[in-house]
């Protein structure tokens, strides 16, 4: 058990895959223009991850090791795949703002990574731990990028068609350059600095 | 005779074909279990908008990408999907019409437009002003026109408002055609 808190510990800030291992930016990126957008993206991903991580780490010692790269991508697309119909069929506004970054999921590095580096030489268990650990580790990225980029980009802040807050001189003139994709980079180019800074986060 | 060496080569291959079978046939069932409700989900989008527009509306029947609305079996008007190539891809627009020539309303079904530019597209004070302008005044201020454009998104707002004119023109053709 203490190695799963371990496993599940190091994807929060060790090992972030945005702000220290620098992968799946594309969807990072594109995504985080509402707080909404970035928890649909965060569900999809934990979908996607826990099961490409069971699965392969449940394959791993009978996989050759010449074809483990096009097996892990036939997994990890059909898990997209289906996560693509059940958002369609369940959440068709969601799917709707997701757009092409939900069928993209399929090749966004922190899957094929964590299947790659992690799930292919370790148990089950272990896996499930990794996994859960990064999506959390993802979503806390993508919450702290999107709440900014939503509060000063729009001038005002509302989950899932809860009003939290209207800011009152940026609800009326909002810095709209921080939804546009000039903005994502600004933002996470910012926190990453911040981080590197303050000696939060170190990559070594 | 198979050696244990051809065996093993093949090996690869053989868990490869193996593997996508399973996911073939997991993909077909996950998409017989899901059709049925996201055609369910677009059929209530497009239901919804309609409604919108023609709120009189008791059903509607849709030939040739057409949809007839009616009210009580009297013909109330049409409605039909106009493509229009925006700044960022296509924009899907239905329009709906009160008669051969007055516009009743449109609304952007989707799109894929500059978020905070021409993204506004699909903002009321935009569409509203194409219900009740004839089809051939369904064009900008400055070509002469009704419709104001939003400010900074020319490109988009003079794609839907040409899809509209040029769909409808063309719809209204086929619809004297039919009769």
């Amino acid at each position: 058990m203490g190695n799963f808190m371990k496993e599940f510990a190091k994807g929060l800030i060790i090992t972030n895959p945005v702000f220290v291992l620098a992968l799946g930016l594309c969807p990072t990126l594109a995504v985080t223009t509402s707080i909404n957008n970035a928890l649909g993206m965060t569900l999809a991903v934990l979908i996607v991850l826990l099961g490409a991580n069971t699965i392969v780490a449940a394959i791993r010692n009978f996989v050759p090791s010449i074809t483990r790269i096009p097996i892990f991508i036939v997994v990890i697309a059909s898990l997209v795949t289906m996560v693509d119909l059940l958002f369609a069929a369940n959440f068709p506004d969601l799917h709707e703002a997701l757009g092409i970054f939900l069928p993209l999921v399929v090749v966004n590095c922190i899957i094929l990574g964590r299947a790659e580096a992690f799930a292919s030489k370790n148990p089950i268990l272990h896996s499930v731990a990794d996994a859960l650990g990064i999506t959390v580790g993802f979503m806390l990225a993508l919450l702290m990028i999107s709440s900014i980029r939503q509060t000063l980009g729009t001038g005002s802040l509302s989950v899932f068609g809860f009003h939290f807050f209207t800011l009152p001189i940026l609800g009326k003139q909002p810095i709209a350059i921080l939804v546009l994709p000039a903005g994502a980079f600004l933002v996470i180019g910012l926190l990453l600095a911040l981080f590197r800074r303050t000696g939060v986060m170190k990559s070594d | 005779m198979l050696d244990k060496n051809a065996l093993k080569k093949a090996f690869p291959v053989i868990l490869l074909t193996i593997v996508v079978a399973i996911s073939v046939n997991l993909l077909s069932f996950a998409d017989r279990l899901t059709r049925p409700q996201i055609e369910a989900q677009q059929q209530l989008k497009i239901q919804n908008l309609l409604t919108g527009m023609f709120p009189d509306m008791s059903r509607y029947d849709f030939k040739n990408d057409i949809y007839t609305i009616y009210s009580d079996g009297a013909k109330i008007g049409y409605a039909f999907i106009a493509v229009g190539k925006g700044y960022g891809g296509d924009i899907d627009i239905l329009v709906g019409l009160e008669d051969d020539t007055t516009i009743k309303g449109i609304s952007i079904v989707s799109h894929s437009e500059t978020p905070g530019l021409g993204s506004r597209i699909t903002e009321s004070f935009f569409t509203n002003q194409f219900a009740g302008l004839s089809i051939d005044e369904v064009a900008l201020k400055r070509d002469g026109g009704e419709v104001d454009a939003i400010t900074g998104s020319t490109i988009s707002s003079r794609a839907v408002i040409n899809a509209v004119r040029e769909t409808a023109m063309e719809k209204v053709k086929q619809l004297d055609g039919s009769e």
